[in-house]
């Protein structure tokens, strides 16, 4: 029955109320004739034309008199109950309207929906289906309701439920975002998010499950893309990362050979040939030694991303003693004094960290001034990372080259003042990329400078593949 | 009882396929006070045919100690090395592993195939020299190697 041709003008409420009150009326006015009648036929001496009516006419009177009491309270029942029938009406016109409202206002949404909405009956055919549904598929209607669901999936499962992800068929079941296949009219397959709901009437029973299913075919093609691109760019990496290794790796050896002879000649020849033969020799002797300490540095930088290890709890306590044992002689001699905050266990690759640390409280008691050298290792929890710093009253940093000196081999004070190869930052700033954080400096020139490192606690804990 | 004089010169087996690495050697065993006699095989099939006085080498010392290189043409130093611990006539021999690589599965693999001592060859010229001073003060100097 489509409630939307029901007319509530053919039961007119009107006319209803119209009829009620006029009898409401006839009846007061027959009782008034009556009382009038009455009063003149029995009260004695009233009026003197009646005196002569007889006793008859007397009793008919009171009998018709009583008929129409009676008849009076008929019409006074019959009145409430056209009134109790009249208030029923209204709350029912009240209720279909709110109905009718209601359901062509559902199916509006149903019509409009930009997703796909199929009920399945717990047999597994399509009850109901909206007209997204039959858009997307190529289906009309009479096509497709009525038919088993799994005829729309390009999965051809016999158990159509268990196929969705449904172990059985509990009232309160539902499954979420399960990544289908539609299989269109013309065999086409569109990828599709399904999220269902298990749907059952007052009493219980399961009446089916409603499901809504999403295209997904952007998103899929988005997340298909992306993913090649991350596969392609970390197999560049690892290429270049490869190459570094052995490009370092076989320059050992004539680089060995360079050093190691011209070394030999300067031992044996020194004021044996001219002075010039004698610096030629030193600068031979300066290049080699120079070229050597290159290419271990770079082999140690390449092997940050080919030499790490999958993170594991590590106690920074523990990394940081390490490391200042290895450092021992080196602090002592610098005469500094290192101390600490209170530092977190995390999720790391202890070895790196251990790197981490030794290069930057290396690089204080390098570039320490003229003061006792003072070196702080704090930590700090930070908008859901452990913010590390490393803080010393050293010579400083200008602005300047705050940025430049993680690049590698790039150096502030070059020459023999500070020895170095200029790798010992882009290291540090490889290992904690690895580690998904950030590295940076604040400092001022003859104020000591601040390094401070981020290592992010939540989320993704395992290393970082891009670096 | 009979003391350790070394009235001979020490023999040493150098397996080494380098010239120049050959050579540093040699310059640096001169910088030692032990008076040396120094053979030089190029090759793991030279290595094993002086070792048992063959193909040519039917004069051939026995060596007091080897200086073995692992990467070698025709046969691999790490061949050599099983060969030699493996036979009986010469595994008493200390075997000194000097090489390039630092890889840690060489290492390993060496001291499973019963190396006396792995060393990698320093970049430096006076490092150089001192390990190699080093080992023959260890080995010939400190060590008891056993009489033949």
């Amino acid at each position: 029955m489509d409630l939307s041709s029901i007319n509530t003008g053919s039961i007119d409420i009107d006319h209803i109320e119209r009829r009620d009150r006029q009898l409401w009326w006839i009846a007061v006015l027959v009782i008034l004739v009556l009382t009038v009648t009455l009063i003149v036929t029995h009260a004695p001496g009233l009026v003197g034309a009646t005196k002569g009516l007889s006793t008859q006419v007397k009793t008919y009177s009171v009998g018709l008199f009583l008929l129409v009491v009676l008849f009076c309270f008929y019409v006074l029942q019959s009145s409430s109950t056209f009134r109790k029938l009249r208030g029923q009406l209204l709350e029912t016109e009240q209720d279909l309207i709110f109905t009718t409202h209601s359901k062509s206002y559902v199916d509006n949404i149903l019509r409009s929906m930009g997703d796909s909405l199929i009920v399945v009956n717990p047999d597994g055919t399509i009850r109901t289906a909206n007209d997204r549904t039959f858009q997307l598929l190529g289906y009309t209607p009479s096509e497709l309701i009525g038919q088993p669901a799994r005829r729309i999936f390009a999965e051809q499962e016999e158990e159509f439920f268990k196929g969705l992800g449904f172990s059985s068929l509990d009232p309160k079941g539902f499954i979420r975002s399960v990544e289908k296949q539609f299989l269109t009219k013309d065999g086409t397959r569109i990828p599709v998010s399904l999220s269902g709901s298990v749907m059952s009437n007052d009493d219980g029973n399961i009446q089916g499950i409603v499901c809504v299913i999403r295209d997904i075919s952007e998103r899929k093609r988005t997340r298909d893309l992306l993913e090649r691109y991350a596969k392609e760019l970390a197999r560049s990496n690892a290429e270049l990362e490869q190459f570094a290794w052995v490009a370092s790796h076989d320059l050992q050896e004539p680089l060995r050979m360079v050093a190691s002879y011209t070394q030999l000649l300067a031992k044996r020849y020194k004021g044996k040939l001219d002075s010039d033969a004698d610096e030629f020799i030193a600068y031979a002797v300066g290049g080699a030694t120079r070229m050597r300490r290159l290419i271990n540095d770079l082999l140690e930088y390449s092997r940050v991303g080919t030499r790490g290890k999958d993170f594991e709890p590590t106690d920074c306590e523990t990394v940081l003693e390490g490391t200042l044992a290895d450092l021992q002689t080196l602090i002592e001699d610098s005469g500094a004094v290192v101390t600490r905050d209170p530092l977190p266990t995390l999720m790391a690759d202890a070895t790196q960290l251990g790197q981490l640390f030794q290069n930057l409280i290396a690089n204080a008691t390098k570039f320490r001034s003229s003061e006792t050298l003072k070196v702080h290792v704090g930590a700090e929890r930070k908008n859901g990372a452990w913010l590390f710093s490393v803080r010393d009253n050293g010579i400083g940093i200008e602005p300047e080259y705050w940025q430049r000196i993680f690049v590698v081999f790039q150096r502030v004070h070059g020459g023999e003042d500070f020895p170095g190869t200029g790798i010992g930052l882009a290291i540090c700033k490889k290992i904690v990329e690895r580690h998904s954080g950030r590295i940076w400096v604040e400092s001022q020139p003859g104020d000591g400078a601040t390094f401070y490192f981020t290592i992010p606690i939540s989320g993704d804990e395992s290393p970082c593949v891009l670096t | 009882m009979r003391t350790h004089l070394k009235a001979r010169p020490v023999e040493i087996l150098l397996v080494e396929d380098n010239p120049g690495d050959v050579r540093l050697i040699l310059e640096a065993m001169k910088e030692g006070k032990m008076h040396n006699n120094v053979s030089v095989a190029v090759d793991g099939v030279e290595a094993m045919a002086f070792l048992h006085r063959e193909d040519g080498h039917a004069e051939a010392p026995r060596p007091d100690i080897i200086f073995l290189d692992l990467n070698l043409p025709r046969k691999d130093g790490r061949t050599v090395l099983a060969e030699i611990k493996q036979d009986p006539q010469l595994r008493r021999i200390p075997v000194v592993i000097l090489t390039t690589s630092k890889a840690d599965e060489d290492v390993l693999r060496s001291y499973d195939l019963h190396a006396n001592a792995y060393i990698t060859k320093p970049g430096d010229l006076e490092q150089f020299i001192k390990v190699v001073q080093s080992v023959e003060d260890f080995w010939v100097q400190i060590v008891k190697l056993p009489m033949e």
